[in-house]
């Protein structure tokens, strides 16, 4: 049985002044997203059956590369924040939330930083 | 993690069922939770067939007719019995809505009635709702000035201000929005559910109240506000008909509006 | 007593009630710096102020130029002169700074164009001394009880008053010289037993409805204050004024506010005229609550009533504007909606006079002191208990209450009794020990109920006693019906020997809670039909069909009776106040009563 007040559990650690950005961030990512999505879909769209050369070829083109970079950076970026919400939402073991949460950020950021250096590489090296 | 099973000593076993009176001509069936603290047995759930021609049109008359004529051992709250007060709030039909304005023919076939969700039962259909009340008292939800008030008339305000706290001070405290809302069962030991954060905005939209940034503050916590996931159960569900998801989002533009 | 587990709690002040009287006085004394505890057995705002709908009046004049001695003189008048007028004139004149003081703390009233509060008119209240209708009663919509009854609790939050919710009080604990020392409660949420000591007990306990089958209370309503008091040994006051609110809704029993009437609403009969022109000239709809309610009963009587079996009255607004209604009526509209069935846009609603109101209570002061009459003394104050709100007969009240006149009575009571108990009660002094016969004595009495074991249950008891109220103590009376309602009464009363308690539990034992409300409802319809029967003149909500006039030669006085252990009722009276408190208004005399 615990002890406390209620109003001590209520008020618990207090504030983090903290979340507005988090909470925008991933709003303005989400809305980011949709034309980032919108010109993916329809671009994979346009090359598909075309071989590898020539696709390799449109992802050289500065605008390809600009935008794919872009769409796996917010995607990720969303991906991240979305992915902590819902641990945090779900995983109430304080010591298996955090590791989850780092382990989730790792391989995120793992992930994502191989495919925007994939895409810098097919961009740079051909 | 969040459970999402019942735990062994919360699942309900089948109980007792009572037999409606010999001659009833329209016969419905109650499924009430039941559970005695005293005991130490799991919840049940009791059916009670009543004759609705001897029952008042709401649920509320139907539980009250169990209690007067069937079993008075079924132990619920209520008051007001016209939707005023909150303390009848309970989950019939799956819904969150007080017993006392819930019309017996809405509800089709049996009639299923339980505590508000996710809370602790205490008895029968009464949740303990001290953790609610606790967050009420946290947001500090009285007048908060440093202008001090003329001695001898009111404050003014324009009817068109006024007007900014329609769908907040109508709040009855009932809970049924903030025991609907998912991210409240998983996460209310820190998240503080619509009901709160609606009281929360009517002083944040008072214009006599001077403490908007400092309630601003005491709510930008991505626990406190940001839990809300715009289910919007709390809006579907508020038996007064308010809206806390919109007040909810009101807050969230007010965070940004400030940065 | 080893059954029950007991804790002992010592405060300065302990209230019993977190309605709005209750309330105000808790964090009035914990502003004090009195160590107050409040005991409440619901939570605070769902005590029945909650329900209070259209408004609460002080002449502020922000419609019209307006005074508190016309105020006062339309309070008196709707007494039909058994109010006591030093507490009139007390109430009316604090009414101004309690509306500005709620104000202060947030109640969100309706505004006019320049920012005030809105008021708008209602029963009763007039202008200049009867000549005008008087804009002076301060909303928030129609759901002013609501407004004012959470504002009130969140100010109790802010100075920190202590509660203890989901306690039901049983009884006062008195020692051998009659004086008040404490009040036992049991804790519904653990089963403790808590014996409170106090050097003042505050009943706030409201009304007793309950008594009645068809009442716009609460469930909660069930007189516990009242009944503490009996059995303690002290008379109730002015028992038989029941008020009838002329529009609770047909059926339900809801209550459809007077100030539907107060923004242009009127009731019609089955002809569809507007009868209460021929009843009240004057102020017609808005005549006083008693009168529309005897004008109702009247065209029902003589069947004029609507429906198919002419049994009820209709209430218009259709010709207000669904704007009016949606801004000024929001929450009726939803009550007919719901309970009724019916658009307030475009259909009357059905509605019936209703048991609403008890004017008479425990009998106190304007401080909010009990008194009692002793030893020939009719002003004797007993010590250690006060008493405020409905539950208490100030009287301001006397035999009619006006609408609106409820809610400034709770605010400004309640913040009486906090300035009495300042002046009154030293802070943190050492108290005696609790006297042990007084303890045990109610413990005895919550043992022998707990082990209820009789045959008759008491949903059956207590709807004996509801529909006896109904019919013998209706809005008119004769001696012959109510002398068939107290011998019913009486046995009703006896019957209680033997009552059932199924539920053996202390947790949440809402079977035990209804039998103590039970108890506490029979003083209560015992002392009302009786006092009644007693009362052998009309006076303004006790309506004789036998004895159709006021008799004020007689009859301008105060009942006041006891009930013994066994329900026999002994009655007394106790003088009118005619005087006022200060010179800055007259007493006003007696003269016939027209609307």
């Amino acid at each position: 049985m615990s002890l406390l007040t209620p109003f001590k559990r209520a008020s618990g650690l207090g504030t983090t002044s903290d979340g507005v950005k988090h909470w925008w961030m991933q709003r303005v990512t989400a809305v980011a997203l949709i034309p980032l999505t919108l010109w993916l879909v329809f671009a994979v769209a346009a090359h598909s059956g075309e071989d590898y050369a020539t696709v390799t070829a449109w992802f050289a083109q500065p605008f390809t590369t600009t935008m794919l970079t872009l769409f796996v950076f917010t995607a990720f970026l969303h991906a991240v924040q979305g992915l902590t919400v819902i641990i945090e939402d779900y995983i109430h073991h304080e010591g298996v939330k955090i590791a989850a949460l780092i382990g989730m950020k790792l391989v995120l950021v793992l992930l994502g930083t191989s495919s925007i250096l994939s895409i810098l590489r097919v961009a740079f090296a051909g | 993690m969040a459970e999402f099973t019942l735990p062994a000593n919360s699942v309900i076993k089948s109980g007792k069922t009572w037999a409606a009176p010999a001659g009833a001509t329209r016969v419905k069936n109650f499924r009430v939770y039941r559970y005695d603290p005293d005991s130490g047995e799991n919840p049940r759930w009791d059916t009670y067939q009543i004759d609705l021609d001897q029952c008042g049109p709401m649920v509320l008359d139907a539980l009250l007719k169990i209690k007067n004529e069937i079993d008075p051992t079924l132990t619920f709250r209520r008051s007001c019995r016209e939707g005023i007060c909150g303390s009848c709030s309970m989950n019939i039909d799956g819904t969150n809505t007080l017993a006392c304005i819930k019309a017996i023919d809405a509800c089709e076939g049996d009639v299923q009635i339980s505590p508000l969700p996710h809370m602790e039962v205490v008895k029968d259909l009464i949740p303990d709702l001290t953790h609610f009340y606790a967050q009420y008292a946290s947001i500090k939800p009285w007048m908060q000035t440093q202008t001090p008030a003329p001695p001898d008339r009111e404050r003014l305000q324009s009817p068109e201000d006024r007007k900014k706290l329609d769908n907040h001070y109508e709040c009855i405290l009932c809970a049924c929005c903030s025991t609907s809302c998912p991210s409240y069962w998983w996460n209310s030991d820190r998240y503080l559910g619509p009901a709160i954060l609606l009281q929360a905005n009517r002083w944040v939209v008072d214009s006599r109240d001077e403490a908007t940034g400092e309630r601003l503050d005491n709510l930008e916590d991505p626990f406190r506000l940001y839990r809300c996931h715009t289910i919007m159960n709390c809006t579907n569900t508020c038996p007064k008909g308010l809206n806390p998801a919109k007040s909810i989002a009101e807050l969230k533009k007010k965070m940004i509006e400030r940065r | 007593m080893t059954e029950y587990k007991i804790e002992h709690h010592t405060y300065d002040v302990v209230v019993v009630g977190a309605g709005g009287a209750g309330l105000r006085a808790t964090f009035g004394m914990a502003v004090k710096g009195l160590s107050t505890a409040c005991i409440t057995k619901v939570f605070p705002t769902r005590s029945h102020t909650v329900a209070a709908q259209g408004g609460m009046s002080a002449a502020l004049g922000n419609m019209e130029p307006d005074k508190w001695q016309w105020h006062m003189y339309d309070t008196v008048k709707g007494s039909d002169w058994l109010g006591d007028q030093d507490a009139i004139e007390y109430m009316c004149r604090e009414a101004i700074p309690a509306v500005i003081e709620l104000e202060h703390q947030g109640v969100p009233f309706s505004r006019t164009e320049e920012g005030r509060i809105y008021q708008r008119p209602f029963g009763g209240m007039t202008t200049e001394f009867g000549k005008g209708i008087a804009h002076r009663t301060c909303a928030a919509a129609d759901r002013t009880g609501h407004a004012i009854l959470h504002t009130l609790y969140q100010q109790s939050l802010r100075h920190d008053a202590v509660f203890f919710i989901e306690h039901f009080a049983t009884d006062l604990i008195m020692d051998e010289e009659g004086v008040c020392r404490g009040v036992l409660a049991w804790d519904l949420a653990n089963g403790i037993l808590r014996i409170f000591r106090a050097q003042k007990v505050v009943l706030a306990t409201g009304g007793y409805g309950r008594a009645y089958f068809s009442a716009t209370s609460a469930h909660t309503c069930t007189g516990d204050g009242n009944g503490m008091v009996t059995r303690a040994g002290l008379p109730l006051q002015d028992m038989e004024f029941t008020q009838f609110h002329p529009t609770g809704i047909y059926g339900a029993g809801c209550l459809i506010t007077e100030g539907v009437r107060g923004e242009g609403g009127y009731l019609t009969n089955a002809k569809g005229e507007r009868f209460m022109e021929r009843y009240a000239p004057n102020a017609k709809d808005l005549a006083s609550r008693d009168v529309v309610s005897r004008s109702m009963t009247i065209e029902i009587n003589e069947g004029r009533g609507v429906g198919p079996k002419q049994d009820h009255i209709h209430l218009h607004l259709e010709h207000l504007g669904p704007e009016v209604i949606h801004e000024r009526l929001p929450g009726i509209a939803e009550s007919a909606r719901i309970f009724a069935g019916v658009d307030v846009t475009k259909q009357p609603i059905p509605v019936l006079p209703t048991v609403h109101y008890n004017m008479g209570g425990i009998p106190t002061n304007y401080h909010g002191e009990v008194v009692t009459l002793k030893d020939g003394e009719p002003d004797s104050v007993v010590p250690g208990l006060m008493a405020i709100g409905e539950c208490a007969c100030v009287s301001v009240h006397g035999a009619n209450r006006l609408g609106s006149n409820s809610l400034l009575d709770i605010v400004v009571f309640g913040r009486a009794a906090a300035n009495r108990c300042a002046e009154t009660v030293t802070p943190s002094a050492t108290q005696p020990a609790l006297p042990e016969a007084g303890v045990a004595k109610v413990l005895e009495r919550f043992k022998r109920i707990h082990h209820g074991n009789g045959n008759t249950s008491t949903a059956q008891i207590r709807e004996a006693m509801q529909h006896t109220m109904q019919k013998h103590a209706a809005v008119f009376r004769t001696a012959e019906t109510l002398q068939e309602g107290v011998d019913k009464m009486n046995e009703i009363y006896a019957s209680f020997n033997d009552v059932a308690v199924t539920d053996r539990s202390l947790v949440w034992n809402s079977d035990l809670m209804e039998t103590f409300e039970l108890a506490n409802l029979l003083d209560c319809a015992q002392t009302s039909i009786q006092c009644a029967l007693n009362r052998e003149e009309s006076r303004g909500a006790h309506a004789r069909e036998d004895f159709p006039d006021r008799n004020d030669e007689q009859w301008m006085k105060h009942s006041i009776a006891w009930v013994d252990e066994a329900g026999k009722v002994s009655i007394d009276y106790r003088p009118v106040h005619t005087y006022t408190l200060t010179d800055e208004i007259e007493y006003i005399a007696p003269k016939k009563r027209v609307y």
